[in-house]
């Protein structure tokens, strides 16, 4: 009976990354949209698409190697693998034994890998320099990234997901978020907005060669391929909302298997999620993208304040 | 007070880090018009912060020291700079000794410093507020690296602005507040001091073209 | 009472009036006489203390001890010299146009303005309002320092404002560290800075707490003594300034600076052992004489010889305080005497020669004997003083530092900054170490020197300088202060004996 819940667990949560990432995109396209005056795409715009691209027929370059073929798989897979290993709705996600916080951050690193590498695979200019852009960005993100994830482990005392996330729903009270983890948070969000090529790094919405990053490394991809990849990107970004709120805000989360806690859960993991995502849809609208020689200064930035996040652990007791 | 204390030095921790970011946003920027805004927005936190520890505390004359921070650097300092600014037509800082990702990485350096160097005598402060006296140290020493770093006439008057606030911070947490002649005494110089830099940059203009201190480099050995 | 009601108010009031009064004979006169009635206000001030060893008044507000009084006593000492001084100079750089006759009564505004300040700071029985009175004195020189508004001297003024700003900034920090530690054992707000609650309960103090805030005072404050590696902005300041006021910045304002570390040295001593604080001192002040010492010898610019030989005799008298005891202490006091005297008569003569020669270079200036026959008679004798020969009184001062260091028995001592840097001072740098560093240093110093003053003096005047020199009353404080600096190396005066000994007994009391 136990296992037949946490299967049945795993398949809600696997359900709803994949049906719930396209249309966290739709939904940030029509915050954008809106904010700009105009009517926008529908919300369910992204599944549509999806469809369409997989009913099309792909068109593979001659030049390209096995790996262009394969890469989409392993980025989804990975990326959905990497879904499945932290909490959700639940606390106790089934999947936490396979792996920690960081097995979670390495996974999406693998389909950054893999994605890299397809961009250089087809061998045209513009993969080459997506694929290069992509490596600076996800080369100047990880340590950020690492760090932040690192303080909040301190916290908890933990580098299980799980754990942390339990321990923090579980703890009542604490109207002040401690200064580490409001580090840590702006930190995350920065390497967030850098790692699934949102706007103040990279222009989602654009294909002007000069300043695309992820879109560049896509340009020989067509058909299904190209949905997996796009999919893909969106569960990267649901991914990363995820751990967000779960870490920082995990109120409502579900901490028993009890299935009006769970239903409360779902029901607030969408609301937060959805929250988030009109936020992102704001701030690509106020900021310009950076120019590329600025994009360092602002991983710089979010490197020092996951250090500076580490630093108040230690020092600021409250 | 038990719970209202460890709520309360929770609330006083938050407003020094807030300072503190400020301080790193204006080591990151270049606009001169955004630096003294976040100047502005620093002096606001200070303010609240030092309006925090008189309520938890009920010491009447901090709430003074508050509302001359928000009179003189939020509003009448800022204003005066911006004017200068506009004045002389400058609004961005090209030439840096230090460029920023740099200087980011040392100002974060310079905190963990700060943190060493109380670390023996944080124990003795009060409950609330001791942690801050650490970040105090921080923002002083960064602002004064920002003196450093940048070239700009108002940048540098910036730099020292945040140094002050760093040090009327530490003051707060420290001992809850300078006596109030000599917090008076203060307020008096920096506003000074800033009306000082503002008829300066406009001599320097005239003399030098330029208000970027790297001109001034008639007088040496 | 009324001494000190004259000394706070008189600089304010003459202040005011010379924004309103246009004539320039006016303005010099109730100049003169302010200053006049400061120095009697001074004596009769002196002669309360030396009566009843203190004086706390108008609320607790002012605090004279020896120290201070002795402190008091250059201020309007110089300050009174400075007032004849400027009475020719001024007219004189009206005369040539240098600057407009209309911008007389903000130069005397702003003259005495730094004078309120300086005295403010040395009365001032809080620590606080001492920052802040000292904070006073940059904000009202630093348009002094450019008052003439060449490019050089705008220069000068900017850095000399942020540089100084900036140290005094880091002092306030060691201002707040103090009251911080003091307010605990005090618990009253109001008065844990002052002075006379502070000596009572000094060793009660955490020294942790002291030890840090002394670093930041030293450092802070010694920025505006001149203190190397904080000097930087003074040979620009002091070369750019108008005579007169290089004069009260070398003479004044740095014993003034170094009467504010003094405080607080006395005050950390008594929770430290003195070698805390002395080792500082004599560190900072080893490198202040080597450095300067060693610039000096580079120097083509008369006044910025002036303004490193500053930094040079502050460092001496540092070290002075830095090996302490009742020699060492003695000697550095007496030496800000002759220093003021020796530098300000310095400063006088250095406005003279611009005043003829129209310029700072050295090799400009040949002939000073046949040009201005009293202004050269005057550079010898501060030059002569200012390197220390008999039988002007920096000799005595210098010679009693130097006894002071060969008969301290220095033991090795080791000190924490913080927690993670641990100083191993004057294990190596015994007494011997230090005279022979000093002697050598003062051989190269006294070469570079007299060398430079000795090629000014004598030659030919460059053609087109006119020669002689007809007696003004500029001339009467240069002969002053040479009598001064003469007569102080033969005897001291019982009431300047009495006076700084008992200064002496301020810092070390124990």
């Amino acid at each position: 009976m136990q296992s037949v819940i946490q299967v049945l667990l795993v398949a809600v949560q696997l359900g709803l990354l994949l049906a719930l990432s396209p249309f966290v995109v739709g939904l940030i396209r029509k915050v954008k949209a809106r904010l700009q005056c105009r009517r926008g795409a529908g919300l369910f715009q992204p599944y549509a698409d999806l469809a369409k691209l997989f009913r099309k027929q792909p068109v593979i370059s001659s030049t390209t190697s096995w790996i262009f073929t394969a890469a989409p798989y392993i980025v989804f897979a990975s990326t959905v693998a990497a879904g499945l290993l932290m909490p959700v709705f639940v606390s106790h996600t089934p999947l936490n034994f396979a792996g920690n916080i960081i097995a979670l951050v390495y996974l999406l690193a693998l389909g950054t890998f893999f994605l890299i590498l397809a961009g250089l695979d087809a061998g045209s200019a513009f993969g080459g320099m997506g694929s290069s852009r992509e490596a600076i960005v996800a080369t100047l993100a990880e340590p950020a990234m690492m760090l932040s994830i690192l303080a909040i482990a301190l916290t908890a005392g933990s580098t299980n997901l799980s754990t942390i996330v339990h321990q923090s729903a579980l703890m009542e009270g604490v109207v002040v978020a401690p200064p580490a983890h409001l580090m840590a948070l702006a930190a995350l969000f920065i390497v967030t907005l850098a790692e699934t090529g949102r706007v103040p790094v990279d222009n989602p919405a654009t294909h002007l060669e000069l300043t695309m990053i992820h879109e560049a490394m896509l340009l020989e991809y067509s058909g299904r391929y190209l949905a997996l990849m796009e999919w893909a990107a969106g569960i990267k970004l649901l991914v990363f909302l995820t751990l967000i709120v779960n870490v920082f805000a995990p109120w409502g989360i579900a901490t028993s298997l009890a299935p009006s806690a769970i239903a409360v859960g779902i029901l607030v993991y969408l609301a937060k999620v959805a929250g988030l995502a009109v936020v992102i849809g704001v701030i690509e609208s106020m900021f310009a993208k950076l120019r590329l020689f600025r994009v360092p200064e602002l991983l710089g930035a979010a490197f020092i304040l996951s250090l500076l996040a580490l630093v108040f652990f230690y020092t600021l007791k409250g | 007070m038990p719970v209202s204390t460890h709520l309360g030095s929770q609330l006083v921790d938050l407003c020094s880090v807030l300072l503190l970011l400020c301080c790193f946003a204006i080591v990151a920027q270049r606009r001169l018009s955004a630096c003294v805004d976040l100047f502005a927005l620093q002096s606001a936190f200070l303010a609240a912060t030092a309006a925090l520890v008189a309520f938890l505390t009920g010491h009447r004359h901090i709430y003074f020291a508050a509302a001359l921070t928000v009179v003189i650097k939020v509003i009448v300092l800022p204003r005066i700079l911006r004017k200068v600014i506009e004045r002389l037509n400058v609004s961005r800082e090209l030439g840096m000794n230090v460029n920023i990702p740099a200087g980011l990485l040392i100002c974060g350096a310079l905190v963990i410093v700060a943190f060493f160097i109380t670390q023996p005598i944080i124990p003795l402060g009060y409950l609330l507020t001791r942690d801050s006296l650490a970040i105090a140290l921080a923002i002083i020493l960064i602002g004064f690296f920002t003196m450093i770093a940048r070239q700009k006439a108002i940048t540098q008057m910036v730099g020292f602005l945040v140094m002050e606030n760093g040090v009327f911070l530490g003051a707060t947490a420290a001992a809850y507040g300078m006596p109030l002649i000599v917090e008076l005494g203060v307020f008096f110089d920096v506003l000074v001091a800033g009306l000082i830099v503002g008829i300066y940059t406009h001599r320097l203009q005239d003399a030098f073209d330029s208000v970027d201190t790297s001109t001034l480099t008639v007088l040496k050995e | 009472m009324w001494s000190v009601i004259v000394l706070l108010t008189g600089p304010v009031i003459a202040g005011l009036l010379s924004l309103v009064i246009r004539r320039a004979r006016v303005l010099h006169g109730v100049n003169f006489l302010t200053m006049l009635a400061l120095a009697v206000a001074e004596t009769a001030l002196t002669r309360q203390v030396l009566a009843e060893g203190s004086v706390t008044t108008l609320g607790a507000f002012v605090y004279v001890d020896a120290l201070s009084d002795f402190i008091l006593v250059i201020i309007t000492a110089i300050g009174l010299s400075c007032s004849l001084y400027m009475w020719s100079y001024m007219d004189d750089q009206v005369a040539r146009g240098v600057i407009a006759p209309k911008r007389l009564g903000l130069f005397f505004f702003l003259f005495h303005m730094f004078l309120f300040a300086m005295v403010a700071a040395t009365m001032a029985n809080s620590l606080g309002v001492q920052w802040v009175a000292l904070e006073g004195t940059t904000l009202a020189t630093t348009f002094l320092i450019a008052f003439f508004r060449k490019r050089e001297s705008l220069e000068a003024g900017w850095k000399y404002l942020i540089l100084c700003s900036v140290g005094i900034a880091l002092a306030l920090f060691g201002v707040v560290l103090t009251y911080y530690s003091s307010v605990r054992v005090l618990g009253d707000a109001s008065s844990a800075l002052n002075m006379t609650a502070l000596i009572g309960v000094a060793n009660q103090l955490d020294p942790n707490v002291l030890k840090l805030a002394f670093i930041f005072i030293l450092v802070g404050y010694g920025t505006k003594v001149g203190l190397v590696p904080m000097h930087t902005w003074l040979p620009d300041a002091y070369s750019e300034a108008p005579a007169p006021i290089a004069a009260m910045l070398a003479g004044v304002l740095e014993t003034v600076a170094v009467y504010t570390v003094l405080r607080s040295k006395a005050l950390v001593d008594q929770a430290l052992p003195p070698e805390f604080s002395g080792n500082l001192l004599l560190t900072f002040g080893l490198l202040s004489f080597i450095v300067a010492s060693l610039f000096i010898l580079i120097q083509h610019n008369y006044k910025r010889l002036f303004a490193y030989s500053s930094i040079e005799h502050m460092g001496l008298a540092m070290i002075g305080f830095g090996v302490g005891g009742l020699v060492g202490t003695f000697g550095g006091l007496f030496h800000l005497l002759n220093h003021a005297l020796a530098k300000a008569l310095a400063f006088f003569v250095a406005g003279n020669i611009h005043r003829r020669f129209d310029t700072l270079e050295i090799d400009g200036v040949r002939g000073l004997a046949r040009a201005q026959p009293i202004t050269a008679v005057a550079i010898l004798v501060a030059g002569c003083a200012l390197v220390g020969l008999p039988p002007f009184s920096p000799f005595v001062s210098e010679l009693l530092v130097v006894s002071a260091v060969a008969a301290q028995d220095f033991a090795s001592d080791t000190m924490q900054v913080g927690r993670f840097v641990t100083m191993t001072i004057s294990d190596e740098m015994r007494s011997l170490g230090i005279i022979t560093v000093f002697l050598f240093f003062g051989v190269v110093l006294f070469g570079g020197f007299m060398y430079r003053i000795g090629a000014m003096v004598w030659g030919t005047p460059p053609a087109g300088i006119a020669q002689g020199e007809p007696w003004t009353v500029g001339h009467v404080p240069l002969m002053v202060m040479i009598v001064a600096l003469l007569g102080l190396g033969f005897v001291l005066p019982e009431p300047i004996r009495t006076l700084l000994t008992r200064a002496v007994n301020v810092i070390l009391v124990r």
